[in-house]
Parts: C-alpha cells; structure tokens; sequence
C-alpha cells in the first residue's frame, strides 16, 4: 500500500491529473460564486492543490518536480504573448506620445513603491526581489525571477493581491479624481493589475480591456527589460 | 495540424530567444527573449502566420493554470517568510495604491481627449 503511495507521488501523471483537476474546480467554483473580482479562479485552484497535497501527503517540492513537466508550456506560451501584442500595434502606433510619457515611469514607479517601502521596513533582498515585479504578468514576471533572484512563491502571491488591490483602487480613485475616460481606467488597471486587472476591463467595455491588455503587455515587456538591468546595476 | 506547426515555430523563437540570451548574456529570460523575437519578425513581415496565431489562441487561456502551481507554493512558505508579512502587505498595499493614482494622473495629464475635443484644445494656449 504505501509502495503503491509511494509510486502514484513518483509519477508526473497523477501532479498533472492533480493541478489540472484543481484548476478547474477553482473555475467552477469561481463561476458559482458570481465571478468575485476580489478572489481570481486561480486562487482557488491553488487553495484547492494545496489541500489535495496536505491530504495525499505529497511534498511540495516533489509535486513541483512532477508538475515541471506540465508548466515547460509556460515558455512558449509566453512566446505566444507576441501575437496580441502584434495585433494591438494600431494602439500603440496611434499613441505612442502619451504611451511614451506614462508608460517608462508608471511602469518603474509599479516596481518603485513597493521595494522602497519593503526596504524601509527593514525587508531583506530576497523579500524585495520578490516584491519587485509585482505589476508584471506572471509568466514575465517568472522570467525576471530567473534574473533577479527572490521567491517564486511569494511573487506570485504578491502579484495576486496586487492584481485583486488594483481593481479596488482603480474604481476609488476614478471615482474620486471624477475620470471616466474607458481608455485612461482600461489602461492604468493593465499597467498595476495585469490579468486580473484585464478582467476588470473588460467589465467596463472593450475600450477599456483594449487599452488594459496594452498596458499590461508593454508593462511586462518593459519591465523585464530594465528591471534585471537595474537590479545588476544596483547590485542587490 | 496548424496547432503543431504554430506550436513549433513558437518552440523555435524561444530557441532562438536562448541562443540570443547566452550568445550575448542579456539580462532577460529566455521566452521574453523569444516573445521580442517573434514581435519583431511579425513586425517586420507585417503579416500574422495563421498558424503561429492559432497555437497562441491555444496556449495563451492556459497561462493562468500554468502560474497555478507556483501559486500553490505560498501556502508551503509562510513560515519561511514570518516576520516579513507585514512589510510585504504594507509594501502591495500601499504601494499599489501609490502607483495607480500616479498612472491615472499622468494618464490623464498626456492622453489627449477623445476625438471629438481634440481640435478644441488645441487653440487654447
């Protein structure tokens, strides 16, 4: 019995079987709890996988082995990121001035905040590595983990409730600074919440998730370019 | 069959985002390498591979379930992380809060108006 335990843990087959089984729980229960902005489905897929582990007994780092063979798609679907980007260069081409004012800093200033307030409570670097590229898109900010260091974990932690916070904030403060410019809400909720960010958007109309998966994919490329620069340069 | 050669030419430019990367050491991951590479080339062509975009309409809805397991790995680093859960929820929280008013500000500071108030602002000084 335990051999047989033992074997089912050993296979990638059954971390496969698992996630896949976990994520799409989370999706039904997401749909069943009237798709709430403040819990994304993958949240709950991985509440789910982290009960089926602790029930199987199954180490995390094993499962992660196993699953590897799974998440090697997260390269060339990142690759596959050009073709949207490809397909929006009407956007960008149209506006490239107010993109290239907002866009260099919004994205640095992203990063910014949150590693200068970590740094000030005393956050040692790997907490600070992890926090960095918390607007970015998972599987770009993933990308940048590889060259800055940090917990992949805590990363995407971090990029969740940054994603779900971005949401929240975007509708305060539009309500507040009385902007109701689809194009100026799609794009800050692309820039600070990345997917879940999008989500939102499109709530708001398709201008909005237009501009949205703009700012999102010219957050995520910049950032992956200047941040490991930075990071070399300031070397943390 | 359009899935598995859109599926391989993506596998290509993420080879080539590898051999790009090592050959120079860039400070960038491989896919991102290969993501860059393939905008360029779709840029440059001017024209969308039917292929390349239906393997990407086939693997970009599956990103979310691919960060899913990284996901999972909060649960296992609570403790690995005690003492710092404050600091890092300050830090998302606040600075989150930071960077959206900043971006809807300069948002709104350079986007021009919608189309139809364009021309009006331009004769105001």
């Amino acid at each position: 019995m335990s051999d047989l335990h033992a074997s089912l843990l050993n296979t990638p087959i059954l971390a496969i079987a698992l996630t896949l089984a976990a994520y799409l729980g989370g999706i039904h229960l997401f749909e069943r709890l009237g798709r709430p902005s403040w819990c994304p489905a993958v949240l709950i897929g991985a509440v789910l996988t982290a009960a089926s582990l602790w029930l199987l007994r199954y180490e995390y780092a094993d499962y992660q082995r196993n699953v590897a063979w799974l998440t090697l798609l997260l390269g060339p679907a990142t690759v596959a990121l050009a073709v949207p980007l490809y397909q929006q260069r009407q956007h960008i081409f149209a506006l490239w001035k107010p993109i290239l004012c907002c866009l260099p800093l919004a994205a640095v200033l992203a990063a910014f905040y949150s590693v200068l307030i970590a740094w000030l409570l005393g956050a040692p670097s790997v907490v600070l590595a992890s926090l960095a590229p918390k607007s970015v898109t998972a599987p770009l900010a993933m990308g940048i983990m590889e060259q800055i260091g940090g917990s992949l974990s805590l990363m995407l932690g971090g990029l969740l409730i940054t994603g779900v916070m971005s949401t929240i904030f975007v509708s305060l403060l539009a309500r507040l600074l009385r902007i109701t410019d689809k194009r100026i809400l799609g794009f800050a909720l692309g820039v600070n919440g990345h997917a879940i960010g999008i989500v939102r958007a499109f709530e708001l109309g398709p201008t909005a998730g237009a501009f949205a998966s703009l700012g999102m994919s010219l957050t995520g490329v910049f950032t992956a370019l200047f941040l490991p620069l930075v990071w070399r340069l300031l070397g943390l | 069959m359009k899935l598995l050669r859109g599926f391989l030419w993506l596998l290509g430019f993420q080879l080539l985002g590898h051999v790009v990367v090592e050959l120079l050491s860039l400070p960038v991951s491989h896919a991102m390498a290969g993501l860059l590479l393939l905008l360029a080339w779709l840029l440059v062509k001017r024209r969308l591979n039917e292929s390349v975009a239906t393997a990407s309409q086939a693997l970009i809805p599956l990103l979310a379930m691919l960060i899913m397991p990284g996901v999972v790995g909060v649960f296992f680093v609570i403790d690995e992380f005690a003492g710092h859960w404050m600091a890092i929820m300050v830090a998302l929280g606040v600075g989150t809060f930071l960077s959206v008013l900043t971006t809807l500000w300069l948002m709104r500071r350079f986007m021009p108006e919608e189309a139809a108030n364009a021309d009006a602002r331009r004769r105001e000084p």
